[in-house]
C-alpha cells in the first residue's frame, strides 16, 4: 500500500542526478593522455641513452625490438595494471571502511599479501623470475588469502570497521607484523633472500607480458564488479544505519568489496611486490580534483593509480640512470610526503 | 485509524544494559506522532528497533500487519523510510543523496528512470531542496543539508517515516520548517511519521505523542491526553509546565528550582 500523492508536482526537466560531468571527462581525458605520454615515454628510457633508444624505435634490429617490446613495454603496461588495481583498492578500502586514510599499504593487507607470496616461494623453491603461467596464479592466489588473512586481523585489532584512527594504528602494526614474520621466513632460505628484497622494496623490474597480462585480466575481473557495486558504497557514506534501511546487506556489500580489495591488492602485490601509498594518492588525487560519486572514483582512481605507478616506474628507471631505484622507494617517498600533508590538513581543520 | 507500525512486548538491549522492557505500541497513519523523553530514556533505541536497525532481545515489531523480518529487505525498505540523526559525511551532490531513496525502487543502478527521477523532484519540491540539487552536501548549511537528508527520505515514497531527530542542532525557523514538511506528510500524503524530537514545543505541535521515562513508556495518545494525564512531568522527573495560547502547547521554562518527583 503506497501513500497518495499529489501527481501534479511531478516535473520532467532532464534527469535530476546526471548534472553537469564535463568537468570528470576532461580530467578523464587528461588521465588517459598521460598514461600514453608515459608509455611513449618509457619505450626510450632504460639502461641505454634516450638518443639511441630513438634510434631503435626509427631502425629497429631484432635485439632492440627484444628491448622495446618484450621488456620496455610489458614493463609499463604491467605497472599501469598494477597502479589501476592499487588506485582501485584504495577507492574500495576508503569507501568501505568510510576512512579517508585507508589504502592496501597501510590497512597491512599489502603485507599479509606479500607474506602469501614468501610462503608460496618457499614452498615452491622458486624465485618470483622464474615463475610460468601456473606458477603466476598460484602466487596470486597464495597473496590473495595472505591479504585477506591481514584485512581480518587489522579489523579485529581495531575492533570494527568504523574507527579511523584505531584502524590506521592496527594496519601498520599488522604491516610490521606481517613483514617481519615475511623476514624471518626469507631467513631461512638466504638464496631467495637476495631476489626478494627488490620484490618487498616494490620492483617493477619483474614485470613481462605474462604478468602484464594476468594484471589485466584480474583488473577486469575486479573493475567490474567494483563498479556495480558502487552505490552500495554511496549509500554506506550516509551511515551504516541508513545503508541498512535503504534495503542494502551490509555484510554482502563489505564481503563482496573486500574480496575485490584482497585480490586487487594480490595480484598487484604478486607482480610488483610491497608498493606503498599509490592505493591512498589515486582516490584523494580525483576526489581534490574534481567532485565524484563512487562509481565515478572507482573509475577515476585506477586512471591515476596507473598513471602514478608508471610515472614512479620511470622515475626508478631515470633518477640514477643507468642504475634503478626500487619503485616502493619512490611512491613510498611521494605518497608518504602526501600522507603528512593530509593529515597536516585534517589537523589544521579539526 | 488503522495500524502502519505496531510493536508487542519488545525489550531492548544493548549487551547486557536493558533500554526498554515490554513496550507494545499501535502507530497510526495519517498522523504524526512524536517521541518525547529525557536524554537515555530509549528514543532512538525505540526508532531502531521499530525500523528493524537492531534485533530486539524479545516481542515484535510488524509493519502494516507483517512481522517486520517476514519482509524482504528491498520490500520492507520500499514501506519504511529512516533518517539517521547522524548521517555521516558524504561526498556526494544533494540529488544523489536524494536519489539513493530510490535504492529499493531502482536497486544497485543509478536512479534514472522516469519514476525515480519524479519521485526525486517531488521530495525536492516538498522540502525546498531542489535549488542545491547539483550541489555537494558538504558545502551546504546545516538546515540545507537537513533538508536534502529528508527528502532523501521522502523520496523512498514510503507509508511509514521514522526520523530520529531530525530538528537538532537547527535554528527556530529551521526547526519549523521541518515541523510543517513532516505534517504535511501525515495530514497531505497519509503517511505514518514517527520522529524523536527533543524541543518539548515543537513536539507538542505533532498530533501524537509516545512519552518515554526513565523506565520505560509512560504513555501514547493525543497531545491532549498527555498533558491531562501529566506525562510529560512523570517521565522528566520535574514539573513540566505547559501553557495553552491561541490553540497551540508551549512549554514554560522555570528559572526558580523545580519540585522533583521521586519514584
Amino acid at each position: 500500500m503506497n501513500a497518495v500523492r499529489p501527481a501534479s508536482i511531478a516535473l520532467h526537466t532532464g534527469p535530476l542526478i546526471d548534472g553537469d560531468r564535463s568537468r570528470l571527462y576532461f580530467w578523464l581525458a587528461i588521465c588517459v593522455a598521460t598514461t600514453a605520454l608515459l608509455t611513449g615515454a618509457s619505450l626510450l628510457v632504460g639502461t641505454s641513452s634516450i638518443e639511441t633508444s630513438l634510434g631503435w624505435l626509427t631502425s629497429p634490429d631484432a635485439q632492440s625490438s627484444v628491448i622495446l617490446w618484450q621488456i620496455r613495454l610489458p614493463r609499463t603496461i604491467g605497472a599501469w595494471f598494477a597502479g589501476a588495481l592499487l588506485g582501485l583498492g584504495g577507492a574500495i578500502a576508503q569507501g568501505v571502511f568510510r576512512n579517508p586514510l585507508a589504502e592496501p599499504y597501510l590497512l597491512g593487507t599489502a603485507s599479509g599479501a606479500a607474506l602469501g607470496v614468501t610462503l608460496s616461494l618457499l614452498a615452491a623453491d622458486a624465485s618470483i623470475a622464474e615463475l610460468a603461467w601456473a606458477g603466476k596464479l598460484g602466487v596470486t592466489g597464495a597473496a590473495c588469502v595472505g591479504a585477506v588473512a591481514a584485512i581480518a586481523l587489522t579489523i579485529l585489532l581495531s575492533r570494527g570497521v568504523l574507527q579511523t584512527a584505531n584502524q590506521l594504528l592496527a594496519g601498520i602494526v599488522v604491516a610490521f607484523l606481517l613483514s617481519a614474520v615475511t623476514s624471518l621466513l626469507l631467513l631461512t632460505k638466504p638464496e631467495l633472500w637476495r631476489a626478494m628484497q627488490s620484490f618487498l622494496l616494490g620492483s617493477t623490474g619483474f614485470l613481462n607480458w605474462s604478468s602484464a597480462s594476468l594484471l589485466g585480466i584480474v583488473f577486469c575481473i575486479c573493475a567490474l564488479p567494483a563498479a556495480l557495486f558502487a552505490r552500495g558504497l554511496d549509500a554506506l557514506s550516509l551511515g551504516e544505519d541508513t545503508a541498512a534501511s535503504l534495503g542494502l546487506s551490509l555484510p554482502k556489500l563489505r564481503l563482496c568489496m573486500l574480496g575485490i580489495l584482497s585480490l586487487a591488492t594480490a595480484a598487484a602485490v604478486g607482480e610488483v611486490g610491497v608498493v606503498g601509498f599509490v592505493g591512498l594518492v589515486a582516490p584523494h588525487l580525483v576526489r581534490e580534483s574534481v567532485a565524484v560519486n563512487n562509481r565515478q572514483l572507482l573509475l577515476g582512481a585506477p586512471l591515476c593509480g596507473g598513471a602514478l605507478l608508471q610515472a614512479a616506474d620511470l622515475v626508478s628507471r631515470w633518477v640514477i640512470h643507468p642504475a634503478e631505484l626500487p619503485v616502493g622507494a619512490v611512491t613510498a617517498a611521494v605518497g608518504g610526503t602526501y600522507l603528512v600533508v593530509l593529515l597536516w590538513r585534517r589537523s589544521r581543520r579539526e | 485509524m488503522s495500524e502502519a507500525l505496531a510493536c508487542r512486548d519488545l525489550s531492548l538491549k544493548y549487551g547486557s544494559r536493558s533500554v526498554l522492557e515490554q513496550v507494545s505500541l499501535d502507530v497510526a497513519v495519517g498522523a504524526w506522532t512524536a517521541v518525547v523523553g529525557p536524554n537515555g530514556s530509549g528514543k532512538s533505541t525505540l526508532l531502531r528497533a521499530l525500523a528493524g536497525l537492531m534485533t530486539p532481545s524479545r516481542g515484535t515489531v510488524s509493519l502494516q500487519g507483517r512481522p517486520l523480518a517476514a519482509w524482504s529487505r528491498r520490500e520492507r525498505a520500499r514501506r519504511l523510510a529512516w533518517l539517521a540523526q547522524d548521517s555521516g559525511t558524504t561526498n556526494l551532490t544533494a540529488a544523489e543523496v536524494v536519489g539513493l531513496g530510490r535504492f529499493a525502487h531502482s536497486g544497485w543502478l543509478a536512479a534514472n528512470k522516469s519514476e525515480d527521477d519524479a519521485a526525486m523532484r517531488r521530495a525536492m519540491l516538498a522540502t525546498g531542496s531542489l535549488p542545491w540539487a547539483g550541489r555537494r552536501v558538504t558545502t551546504l548549511s546545516g538546515g540545507e543539508r537537513q533538508r536534502v537528508l529528508l527528502a532523501r527520505v521522502l523520496a523512498v515514497e514510503a507509508p511509514v517515516l521514522l526520523l530520529d531527530e531530525p530538528t537538532t542542532h537547527l535554528d527556530p525557523p529551521h526547526q519549523e520548517e521541518i515541523a510543517r514538511i513532516l505534517r504535511d506528510q501525515a495530514h497531505g500524503c497519509g503517511v505514518c511519521v514517527v520522529s524523536a524530537i527533543h524541543d518539548l514545543s515543537l513536539a507538542l505541535t505533532a498530533d501524537r505523542l509516545i512519552v518515554l521515562g526513565p523506565d520505560g513508556v509512560i504513555g501514547h495518545g493525543t497531545v491532549r491526553e498527555a498533558l491531562a494525564g501529566g506525562w510529560l512531568s512523570t517521565a522528566f522527573s520535574t514539573d513540566i509546565d505547559i501553557i495553552e495560547h491561541e490553540g497551540a502547547y508551549l512549554w514554560r521554562p522555570a528559572l526558580e528550582p523545580r519540585r522533583r518527583h521521586h519514584a
